[in-house]
């Protein structure tokens, strides 16, 4: 029998992108350096490759400034680890002209490599659309922080779930949509249910939920291909819900570089 | 040497769960060398009188007594609970209790509850708190909303001096730092699993810094939960190996009262 010791070597022995994951401000709202520091010495330790960053505001309706301040800072991130952290840009689709002037400047001039949203819309309400169609017209995929949270109270009205990814993929088959944290807490049943069938919607893993079946029922439902790694803050929940998954040892590989998305990567690291 | 202090036995209600009977159970720990499990019956839990569970659990496990131990599920809000406590650990040998404040209609502060937490620390068992079975972010709509409330649980034990607690799958490193002061002062102790505490972020040192290694131990959820995910913790976790078995076994031993 595998000792876990050499489980984990999957980790080591294979390219390892993972797609979810962010970088902070300290207390004095600065790039937060130690914690960058701490999360980039832990990926290496763990075995992962490439960190897909981001700096999203969490709370609020943030202005057009506060973005590109964000995302200057995950710039400076990926200037301090070149090659281990991409950026995805984050902007408020709330600001549809200022989005997408920023998404061209991040893209075009710092090397991101695709949009990351958060729950100040829904993925499927028209206010969303000016951003979407950015980023068919850039070719670049598109993170949306997400979840069906059935706790109470509700916390965030506007995270998008499972359907309002499916009405998106609908309206626009030609954008790359990105489930994110399909393990991030929720009803993960209810999302992928909704999800399955449109072909241009992709799911991280990440995320601190863990349950047994969760990348079984996840495979099952969308297939292997648009099965992506990621951790978003949780690196053990997510290493081991990959690792004690049943499923293949190619198909585990497959997950931690997935294939269809090499190449916004690789565009990437050119800049 | 392995002691998985939280796995459960029975039937989910709200999603298909694998390996929830004794035997497949038992295989699981085989493939993860886990030497022994604590276990105790999801089906008690939602069952009107929780002995129906309780005593189910018992026959279940009888051909591995070697390495499956039994905690009770008490109700201290139903009829004749004293009673069932007594059976459970008299008669049927069981070796902790399990109380779940969120699917059970009382509080932690309530006169019952207080009751039973003594009645344990009287008869030198412990009382296992899950701060919650699964996370409620992903409840089915009739499942219950609620967790483990950090307030009660440190007014608990605060009334409960004598008796041993385990807290599991929560953030066990800031109850721990909530409860430090109280249980500095008790005869017993509360223990803290790391089901859901990270290891490559400050967490993990937090719940060193709170509880010590004294009082942290291993849990896993299973089958509820891949197991995978404490082993990684495991192997990343920046302790010494003492101190790890400390955490893997030594500690889950004393509890249990092993040699």
């Amino acid at each position: 029998m595998q000792s876990f010791a050499e489980k984990l070597k999957i980790f080591k022995n294979n390219k390892v992108v993972n797609w979810h994951e962010h970088v902070w401000t300290d207390a004095k709202g600065n790039l937060n350096i130690p914690e960058a520091d701490l999360l980039v010495e832990s990926a290496k330790k763990a075995g992962m490759d490439v960190l897909v960053c981001s700096l999203p505001v969490t709370r609020g309706n943030p202005e057009p400034g506060i973005c590109r301040k964000y995302n200057d800072y995950v710039y400076e991130a990926m200037q301090r680890y070149p090659g281990i952290i991409q950026g995805m840009c984050y902007v408020n689709p709330g600001y549809a002209k200022e989005a997408c002037l920023e998404i061209e400047r991040c893209v075009k001039e710092l090397g991101f490599i695709g949009v990351k949203l958060y729950n100040q819309y829904f993925i499927s309400d028209p206010a969303v659309h000016s951003v979407i169609e950015k980023c068919i017209e850039l070719d670049i995929p598109i993170l949306e922080h997400a979840g069906r949270d059935n706790s109470l109270p509700v916390s965030q009205p506007f995270i998008s779930d499972g359907t309002h990814f499916a009405k998106a993929a609908e309206k626009y088959p030609e954008a790359l949509f990105i489930y994110a944290h399909i393990g991030g807490g929720g009803d993960y049943h209810w999302s992928l249910k909704a999800i399955a069938d449109y072909p241009n919607v992709f799911l991280d893993i990440s995320g601190s939920i863990y349950d047994e079946d969760l990348i079984e029922e996840t495979v099952r439902k969308m297939g292997v291909e648009r099965v992506m790694f990621g951790t978003d803050g949780s690196f053990s929940s997510s290493m081991g819900k990959l690792l004690g998954c049943k499923l293949s040892e190619a198909e585990k590989i497959a997950i931690l570089n997935n294939k269809h998305m090499e190449r916004y990567l690789e565009r990437g690291m050119k800049k | 040497m392995i002691i998985d202090l939280c796995g459960y036995l029975g039937h989910w209600p709200f999603r298909k769960i694998n390996n929830n009977d004794a035997q497949s159970f038992v295989k699981v720990m085989d493939e993860y060398k886990i030497n022994m499990s604590v276990v105790s019956s999801l089906n008690a839990v939602f069952y009107k009188d929780t002995m129906q569970g309780n005593e189910e659990i018992t026959q279940d496990i009888k051909p591995y007594s070697d390495r499956l131990v039994a905690f009770s599920v008490i109700n201290p809000a139903y009829p004749a609970w004293e009673k069932d406590f007594a059976t459970c650990i008299e008669k049927l040998g069981m070796k902790g209790v399990m109380m779940f404040p969120y699917y059970h209609p009382y509080r932690l502060t309530e006169a019952n509850a207080v009751k039973l937490a003594n009645l344990a620390g009287e008869a030198g068992v412990p009382v296992h708190i899950p701060v919650s079975i699964i996370n409620v972010r992903q409840r089915h709509w009739m499942d219950t909303n609620d967790v483990l409330n950090t307030g009660d649980f440190i007014s608990l034990i605060k009334n409960a001096p004598n008796t041993d607690f385990i807290v599991s799958n929560g953030a066990t490193n800031a109850i721990a730092s909530a409860a430090k002061d109280v249980d500095s002062k008790r005869k017993g102790k509360v223990y803290y699993d790391i089901q859901r505490v990270e290891v490559f972020n400050p967490a993990f040192d937090s719940l060193m810094k709170a509880a010590g290694p004294e009082q942290i131990v291993f849990g896993t959820g299973n089958p509820l939960q891949y197991l995978d995910t404490q082993f990684v913790k495991l192997q990343y976790m920046n302790v010494t190996d003492e101190q790890k078995d400390m955490i893997t076994y030594k500690n889950a031993a004393k509890l249990l009262k092993l040699n």
